[in-house]
């Protein structure tokens, strides 16, 4: 960031055409200001996905913290990124379409605590991976993918992708790809076999039972 | 063994850091997003799924029992560098099939370099022990197999087909592997009764071996899903799309 008046003090201000000199000094500012607002808001789907994840970093690095307080604050942090509705809806596949709104709505409930409960659980094993943002691609108008992988100590990095939609501007995950196996399209299979099998209320059922087991408190 | 493992293996590396965190009540919209190309987005039939199941619960009790645990012992005993040794070799002595069906798919490069990285790997490398095929000379290994040259010449991928032991497949990969076990030499050179015990000491000692290095793999299945069946069936499937789209680059 340039002090702009020892700008012009150093371009001699006196020796020089004054529109010159103003014409640089104008170039300067929008340069300076056009760089800081990219920095500052890079809304971009990999920027997106950058913030949330360094973020989400810092918070399993924090060796102080509490396990139940990283889970809140991890919570707080990812809740307005991950689009729940759609990943449900998706995981559904056709099923979706044979459910009431209100059933709807409460798989979506159910699918959240069922996720939360699974990953956040796991927050203890965290051992300062890290992880490198490679590129995004355009899937199509407001959709992208995120790829990136996730360094680990002794062992070869994992590839993890996001593939994001754009909702009100800003970018939301809809699912996530981990060694190049969707998660929702895993779900979606597992999700068919146990409505076909048993029925709706029983996927509720054993989502609610194995939330349970998995002992993480639901957001509520 | 060995390939029951190996096929659930990609399944079920979910990173440490999968946050999911939610509540957000975007309104639902009438299309559905985009899914990469290579992904399986649709159901699976599974035809002989009566079958498949009774077979997938036998491996995971014979996991279970046996596998797991002498895997878990033998991992206790043998230090990490020293398994990944013996992976390494079992992965050169298993190089046939990978410089074959590359050949068959016409690629002739990594063919080459397969050929290349058995000789300097069984050499310099100490019988396979060692990788200075990769490490020295950055010849990497192109993984193929005749389930993918199969599915490179057009032949769809048929029903999932669970066999005993032997793990996921789906027929053509079956057939797939069938062919490629054919390949290796050792029933060609001795009478059976000596290969039979030796080529089944060498599929236990891979299996153990390959185990021993991925201890908690069921754990991760099993902590995510709720239906484990469908999550190892699509794991598979989605792998499998996976490997044929890098092979036909």
């Amino acid at each position: 960031m340039e002090d702009n008046s020892e700008v012009l003090m150093n371009y001699g201000i006196d020796k020089k055409p004054k529109l010159l000199v103003i014409a640089l000094a104008c170039t300067l500012l929008i340069a300076t200001f056009a760089s800081r607002s990219l920095a500052a808001t890079d809304t971009s789907a990999l920027g997106t996905t950058q913030q949330f994840v360094n973020q989400a970093l810092q918070i399993l690095g924090n060796k102080q913290m509490p396990i139940p307080q990283k889970q809140a604050q991890l919570r707080t942090l990812m809740e307005p990124r991950f689009d729940f509705t759609e990943m449900s809806r998706s995981a559904l596949g056709y099923h979706w379409k044979t459910l009431t709104p209100d059933q709807r709505a409460n798989f979506t409930a159910v699918f959240k605590s069922f996720m939360e409960a699974a990953y956040l659980s796991k927050i203890g094993d965290y051992a300062g991976q890290t992880v490198d943002f490679l590129k995004q691609t355009s899937l199509g108008d407001g959709y992208a993918q995120v790829f990136t992988k996730i360094n680990q100590a002794t062992k070869p990095p994992i590839p993890v992708n996001y593939l994001l939609e754009q909702k009100d501007g800003s970018w939301m995950v809809y699912d996530v790809t981990v060694e190049n196996i969707s998660i929702i399209a895993n779900y979606r299979n597992q999700f068919n076999r146990v409505i076909n099998e048993n029925g709706f209320d029983k996927l509720l059922a054993d989502l609610k039972a194995k939330q349970q087991q998995l002992g993480v408190s639901a957001a509520g | 063994m060995g390939r029951i493992v190996k096929g659930k293996k990609s399944s079920v590396i979910i990173a440490a850091l999968a946050m999911f965190s939610f509540a957000s009540p975007a309104l639902a919209q009438d299309k559905m997003p985009p899914h990469p190309p290579g992904e399986n987005s649709q159901v699976y039939s599974d035809p002989l799924a009566g079958f498949n199941e009774k077979m997938f619960w036998f491996n995971l009790k014979l996991d279970h029992y046996v596998l797991h645990p002498v895997a878990s012992g033998y991992a206790a005993i043998a230090p990490t560098p020293v398994r990944e040794s013996v992976g390494r070799f079992f992965n050169n002595v298993n190089f046939i099939p990978r410089f074959v069906n590359n050949t068959l798919q016409l690629k002739l490069p990594q063919a080459g370099g397969e050929l290349a990285r058995f000789g300097i790997n069984s050499t310099v490398g100490v019988a396979g022990f060692f990788d200075p095929a990769d490490h020295w000379f950055g010849l990497k290994q192109s993984d193929n197999d005749l389930g993918l040259t199969f599915g490179r010449w057009g032949i769809g991928n048929g029903p999932y087909l669970v066999l005993p032991f032997l793990g996921p497949f789906t027929v053509r990969d079956a057939v797939g592997f069938a062919g490629d076990s054919a390949m290796w030499p050792l029933p060609y050179f001795v009478p059976w009764y000596v290969s039979l015990p030796t080529d089944a000491g060498k599929a236990v000692m891979e299996a153990v071996n390959y185990r021993s290095l991925h201890l908690d793999l069921f754990e991760q299945v099993d902590r995510y899903a709720v239906d484990l069946y469908g999550a190892v069936q699509d794991g598979y499937m989605q792998r499998r799309a996976h490997a044929l789209k890098e092979v036909e680059q």
